[in-house]
Formats: C-alpha cells, structure tokens, sequence
C-alpha cells in the first residue's frame, strides 16, 4: 500500500476524475436542457436532480466526521474516504451553483448556498495544511519528539538557576523572569491565539537571554565564567521554546480551520433541513 | 511523606537567602542572596524582609511577629513555624511549596493540551440549533400566527421572507406576504387551477382535446408554471423561444391531427408563410395556403371582384365623374383600424363612391340605387319609379278634383294597375342597364344568371386577415412606406396578393440573437400564445 500518497493523489486521483466527470456531466445536461427557459432552478425536473444530488452528496460529506472515529470500519480507508471528502466537496461548487439556477436573494436557499461556499472555503484551507504543516513540522522537530524537547528545557532551566545561585540578584531577577515561561504555565502553548502567534510572542526566554548578554563584561573570575555558563544555556534554551512554539502553531493551525468547517457544515445542513422544506411547503 | 532533616543553629538574627553567608539557606533563583532575617528577642520572634518580597500567612508584609502555625512564603519555599522542642526558641520546617512546581515539565503539557473554552462540538450545535430556529421555526411560527396576536406578529415579523426565493412578478407583488394567495395547500404544487381562479379569461393555446394526446410535459397536463415562472420579479410570461420549442421543436406532433411545424428560430428556422383564405365556396371556412406552391406559383385568391390596382394608382392620376383627374394613393383607400395595428376593410361607401357612381336615371343623377343584395336594389327601383309614375299621371295632376271624388281612391285600380306595369317595366330597365347594358356592377363584380334566369352577382369573399396568427401592427412599421411590403403597383387583378412573404420580413428581422441593423425577433414579437384571434385558432388545425 502507497501510504506516502496524499489525499489529492489517493489512488490516482481517482475521486479526482469522478468529481470532474460529475461536474462535466451536470454542466453538459444544464447547457442542454436548462438555458433561458428560466426553469434552470430548483423548480425544474433538473432543479429537482441537481439538488438531490447535492443535498445527498452534503449528507455523505458529514458522515466522514462519523467514518473517522469508527476505528473499526473496514468501509474504506479514512485516506480514501478523506480524497473523496475533498474532491466531491468541491464539485458541489459546479453541481449547487448550476441548483440555483443563478438565482440568489436575502432567504434560506442563498444562505444555504453561501454556507456550503464558506464551507468549501474552509474545507481548501484544511488541504493546504494538511499538505503544509507536517512537512514544517518535520523539519522543525529534526527528529525530536516534543517530549523530548520539553524534558531538555526544564534540563536548562534547572540549570540557569543553578548556575545563578551564584550570581548577583540582578542576573538572578533575569534567570528568574526568564526561565519561570517553564515553571509556570501559559508560556509556551497556552490559548489558540497564543499557539498560532508561535514563536511570534514576546518570549521571556529571549528576553532573559539578550538582558544576560547585556550585563557581560561586568563579572570577573569565577564569576565571569559562571555568567558565560548561564548566557550560553539561556540561549540554547530560547532556541528550543522557539521551536516548541513553532510545533504547537503547526499542530495548531492544523485544526483550527477545523473550526470554522465543522460548525459551518452543521450550519449548512440546519440551512438545507429549512431549504428543503421550505420549498416543499409552498411548491 | 518526605525524609526530614534537621538542624539546630545558634544565635539571635539568622540571615535567609541564596547566599552562601545564610544561616537558612534557600537555593533558589527566586530568592534574593539575602532575602529576609529571623529576629529572635525575649517576647518573641520576628521575620523581617530585606528589601524582598515574603508572604505571611497568605498576606504580603515586610516583617511579622511569628507564631506556632504561622507559615511564611520566599520563592518557592514555605517556611512553617512549629511548637518548639524543650531548650529550643524557636522550631521553623523549610519545605518546596507544591504550588509551585520546579520541574515545568508537568505543566507545560497541561498547557499543550489545554484547547480553546468553545469545542467545535459545542459551537456546532450551537449554529445548527441557531440556524434552525432562524431559518425553519421563526417562518413557520410566522405562518402559524397568520392574523393572530400582535405579539407573535412582532416576533416573527418578516421571518417568512426567509423563505421566500425571489421577488414576486410585477402583477402579483399586491399579494405581498399572502403566500396562501397562489399557495392553496401546503406541499401541494401550485396547479393551473389556482392560477384560473384569477384569470378566468385567459385563453387556451388551442382546443384542449387537441392537445389531449400530445402530453406537453412528461405525461403532465400543460400547466402555467411550464412557462410562467415566480418568484423572479419582472414579469413572469417568458419569451424564450426554447419554451415554444419544446413543442414547435419538431421532435413531436404540435397537436393531434396537426401539421407539424418546426419553427425554433425566426432567421434560420421558421416555416414560409401561409395565408389564411377564405373559400367562396364554402363561406365561413378558412384554407391555409403557402405563399408559393410546389411549382413556385403564387396562390390566387378567389374573392369574386374585379381590382386594377395599377389603374387607381396611376401616377397621373384618375378620371372621376366631377373632377378631373386625382392622383389616388394607398390611404385613399386603406386606413388604419383602431389602435393602427390593422386595415379597416376598403368601404364602397367610404372609398369607391366618390368616382365610381351608382346612379341609375339620367334625369335624377342625385339618386343612386343602394350598395346592396339585388333585391334591394330592385325594391329601390320599383319603389323609385312607381313614385315617378305616379307622379307623371293625370289624375294625379288635378289633386282639388280627386279630394272632390273620394278620399283615399285617388285613381282607379286599373290606372293603378298599369301605373304598377309601367314603374315595375321602367325598373327592370333601369337594372338591366346597371348590370348589364351599361355594365355599372360589373365595373367590380361578376355578375351572372341562374338556372332560371334571374340575376345574380357572385357573393364577395375578402380575407378580413391573410395572416391571423401574426400580431402584426401597422402603425410601428409606419416609417416604411406600404409598397416595402405590399407591392401592388404592377397587380392588375384582383386575384393578385400582396403580402409580404418571409424572406421580405426577414430583411430587417432576425432572430432571437439577432444583433443590430437587424431587429431581435423571438416566436412573442409576433405570436400569442393565449390564442390571438379565434379565426387563428381554428386555422391552426385546418386543412392545407
């Protein structure tokens, strides 16, 4: 099995080929049967087809969020089932817009429709970074674990202070501010828009470490190399938060679009539950 | 529980700090070199701060008197004041405060895996429960509260707009939010019903039992919504020439038992025209002829009168009976109906009496027989020439003798008698020299005899409309002078017609697409589709 494929290159694009066949054939029947005689929306016998499918093919794509969490499905591969997820998704923009009939207005059926648009939106930022933020994320970790990295500053902070107990109060102030990011939480991770900041944030570490820097020169003897010690640790260690943070915005931004599509899927589907009715209500 | 060490110190003031120098020692970046100092004096104990910050039984202070209990906070240590042994001033433990944690470790993975307050799965109900009840409850409360209490009104004020897909047609926007005008029953299509029981007087395309056999739409009944559509503002009767095509496409039969006609486009793909013609032989029936039969003739029309129409047109004019000559023109004889769309039909009264003069007794060239059935005339006649007889005779000269004799027998029933032989002999006269002699009916007509030998002029039979599924209007064609179309200046008979056929109407319009010079014309610039006229109606299935 070629697990290295990725989701747009699932089998050879096959759902690929199936959405663009999908979206070639609702064109050709539209550009033959349905133009000017205004009966091309959702009140004609192809207003009726497209929006069946449509509606069917929404109802398929929510039930992926079921397909992955049932670990036991044998009913596919979440990998196929995500490739199908991404290429049928899209060819709702070609089989939805040609349902309205290019018809739109301030009601159900157009909000349904600009949902589904959002939806797809958010649905495009998904495969971007599924197909960006690992490879990122690979290179950043370099063969680390996140554990790993996490054991190995607490390590530097142990040793900063350490190394300060021995410094005057004023390194030790800075040793303080600057490795306190690991003892106390919040300073690494933290909210989602702290994640996504990465190692955009005003870091203590970095912070702690140019002020050291800045106070070199004024120790002598023993003192002087302790210090030489504690700016060399506190570098590395700022080297490592960044990178921590790099990892937690990657892992971040690679659900957070997840926040917009799942809420606004469930929107779209509230949307079509009142389109649908609507329009069997007065038909 | 953690191993215990302990340690007894000497002497009354204890530094507390980082620093190698203090007796307590707190190694700890967090606490100063010299941190704070433990006072032991006769009454008690006290801590004192050294510019640093300590917390005393949870409250920040600079210096405190020390109690059995009391616990003091530097840095990360808890310093905790126990009952002293016997021989001992003063008993403190030194621990780690668990509050705060020095590995790191544990809480930076409770911040990795903190995620944000609002789940996706808590936000998805949200707008689903959110959507639903904006989109689907509020209109369906808004329908339910109808004319009901105001304040279900209020609340859902304008939620049934959510629903509805466009704005109504022109027409119909004084329906406004009564759906239910048109929308009878809920999840019931709008049928053609609901649509007549407003317009009761629109017309059918055509007979219904003719389209009984020919289903319009997938085995469906022709309904008004096939090309009336609403909800899409404007108005809602389509133009599209697809919509016609559907039927006139030439896939299927336009109607049980008629033609089949493919007419998808007026440029490129519209039948040549037919004239509607009326038969003399049978008065009332139309006959639909091509313009051009098989051998390229045109048809004739067979309206038993005799027309010269380059005589009347002669540029230098026509000889009338009063005037001299007078130039004629189109409208000398052809005007506009009402509302100018057609022709009023030419009026012997109105357009030929003027020249062509029905007198018939020289003596009295005022009087004139009547434009009539023969019988009429023949009435007049007799009616005319007893008066003169009557007037001629002798008796009736000596009027003051007559009165003398006996009122009301004025002359004698045989005088009477041959005054009646004499006006009946001078009418027949007068007739026969109209229809015969001096040829004065038969300027225009045929006039012929029965079997029996009695009179007869050939009953007129005129086209009231040669082209009666067209809605043509003369007067927006008015900037083209008539012989454009009818060329009539060579016609020399009657028989001659002089409608236009398609190729002339086709120089200035073309189709559905057509661009400018040409004019865009779809099947609505000249067809109805509710009928036109009811002659057309039949035509549309009468015989070749």
């Amino acid at each position: 099995m070629r697990h290295q494929d990725s989701i747009l290159e699932y089998r050879a694009g096959f759902y690929l080929k199936l959405a663009l066949a999908a979206c070639l054939a609702a064109v050709a029947v539209f550009a033959t049967h349905a133009p000017a005689t205004r009966q091309a929306y959702g009140a004609s016998a192809l207003g009726y087809t497209l929006g069946t499918i449509a509606a069917l093919l929404v109802l398929w794509l929510m039930a992926l969020g079921v397909r992955k969490r049932g670990y036991r499905s044998r009913l596919g591969t979440v990998q196929g089932w995500t490739s199908a997820h991404v290429y049928l998704g899209a060819s709702l923009l070609v089989i939805a817009t040609l349902h309205t009939g290019f018809e739109f207005g301030w009601n159900v059926h157009t909000l349904s429709y600009v949902l589904m648009l959002l939806v797809i939106a958010s649905g495009a930022l998904g495969v971007y970074a599924y197909l960006r933020y690992p490879v990122l994320m690979t290179k950043n970790m370099a063969d680390e674990t996140l554990e790993a990295l996490v054991l190995k500053i607490a390590d530097l902070d142990r040793k900063c202070r350490r190394l300060a107990l021995d410094l005057p109060d004023e390194v030790n102030a800075i040793v303080a501010r600057g490795t306190r990011s690991a003892a106390r939480e919040a300073r690494i991770g933290g909210s989602l828009r702290r994640q996504l900041a990465g190692d955009a944030v005003a870091c203590p570490t970095r912070a702690a470490a140019a002020e050291l820097v800045a106070l070199g020169g004024r120790y002598k003897g023993e003192q002087a190399a302790l210090h030489g010690q504690l700016v060399s640790a506190m570098a590395r260690k700022s080297v490592l938060t960044d990178r921590v943070r790099r990892d937690l915005r990657y892992r971040a931004l690679m659900h957070v679009w997840l926040y917009a599509h799942v809420p606004l899927a469930f929107a779209l589907v509230a949307a079509l539950i009142a389109h649908v009715v609507s329009v069997f209500y007065f038909r | 529980m953690a191993k215990r060490e302990e340690r007894r110190l000497t002497g009354n003031v204890f530094q507390i700090g980082r620093g190698a120098q203090c007796q307590i020692h707190l190694p700890d970046t967090r606490v100063a070199l010299v941190h704070a100092r433990l006072v032991l004096g006769e009454h008690g104990s006290v801590i004192e701060a050294d510019r640093h910050r300590i917390v005393y039984n949870d409250r920040e202070v600079s210096g405190a008197e020390l109690r059995v209990g009391d616990h003091i906070e530097i840095g990360p240590y808890v310093l905790s004041v126990e009952t002293a042994p016997p021989g001992v001033a003063l008993a403190i433990a030194v621990r780690v405060s668990k509050r705060v944690s020095t590995s790191g470790t544990r809480a930076l993975y409770r911040a990795l895996l903190r995620g944000p307050r609002l789940s996706k799965r808590r936000l998805s109900y949200l707008v689903f429960f959110g959507v639903l009840v904006l989109c689907l409850a509020a209109p369906i409360a808004d329908r339910l509260a109808g004319d009901g209490s105001t304040l279900t009104r209020a609340l859902a004020l304008g939620a049934m707009q959510a629903w509805n897909p466009g704005p109504l047609s022109r027409a119909h926007a004084v329906f406004g939010r009564d759906c239910q005008s048109c929308h009878v029953r809920p999840f019931v299509a709008v049928a053609a019903e609901d649509c007549l029981g407003c317009h009761r007087s629109i017309r059918a395309h055509g007979p219904k039992e003719a389209f009984r056999a020919v289903s319009f739409a997938a085995g469906a009944d022709l309904t008004c919504m096939q090309c009336h559509h609403e909800h899409q503002g404007g108005v809602m009767a389509s133009r599209s020439p697809q919509i016609c095509a559907q039927c006139h496409g030439g896939a299927r039969p336009v109607a049980a038992g008629a033609q089949p006609i493919k007419a998808t486009d007026f440029a490129s793909d519209h039948p040549g025209f037919r004239l509607a013609l009326v038969d003399p032989a049978r008065p009332g029936a139309l006959r639909r002829v091509a313009q051009r039969d098989a051998s390229g003739a045109p048809p004739q029309e067979q309206s038993n009168l005799k027309f010269n129409h380059t005589l009347h047109l002669d540029p230098r004019g026509v000889r009338g009976p009063r005037e001299a000559r007078t130039a004629l023109n189109c409208a000398s004889c052809h005007e506009p109906g009402e509302g100018g769309s057609r022709m009023r039909p030419v009026s012997m009264e109105r357009h030929c009496a003027r020249c062509h003069s029905l007198q018939f007794e020289p003596g009295s060239a005022a009087r004139q027989v009547p434009h009539g059935s023969l019988e009429q005339v023949r009435t007049m006649l007799r009616e005319f020439y007893a008066r003169s007889v009557l007037a001629d005779a002798p008796a009736a000269q000596n009027a003051r003798g007559v009165e003398r004799v006996r009122p009301g027998a004025v002359v004698s029933p045989e005088e009477r008698r041959e005054a009646a032989r004499l006006a009946d002999e001078k009418a027949s006269r007068a007739l026969r020299e109209l229809l015969e002699t001096r040829k004065v009916c038969s300027t225009c007509h045929y006039v012929g005899r029965t079997a029996r030998g009695d009179w007869q002029i050939a009953p007129v039979a005129i086209s009231a409309s040669w082209m009666p599924g067209a809605s043509f209007d003369h007067a927006r064609h008015a900037t083209e002078p008539c012989i454009t179309c009818h060329e009539v200046r060579s016609s020399r008979r009657a028989e001659d017609i002089a409608m236009p056929d398609i190729a002339r109407c086709r120089d200035c319009h073309g189709g559905a697409a057509a661009t400018p010079p040409k004019v865009a014309s779809d099947c609505a610039s000249c067809h109805r589709f509710h009928g036109g006229s009811s002659a057309w109606r039949e035509l549309a299935h009468a015989p070749e």
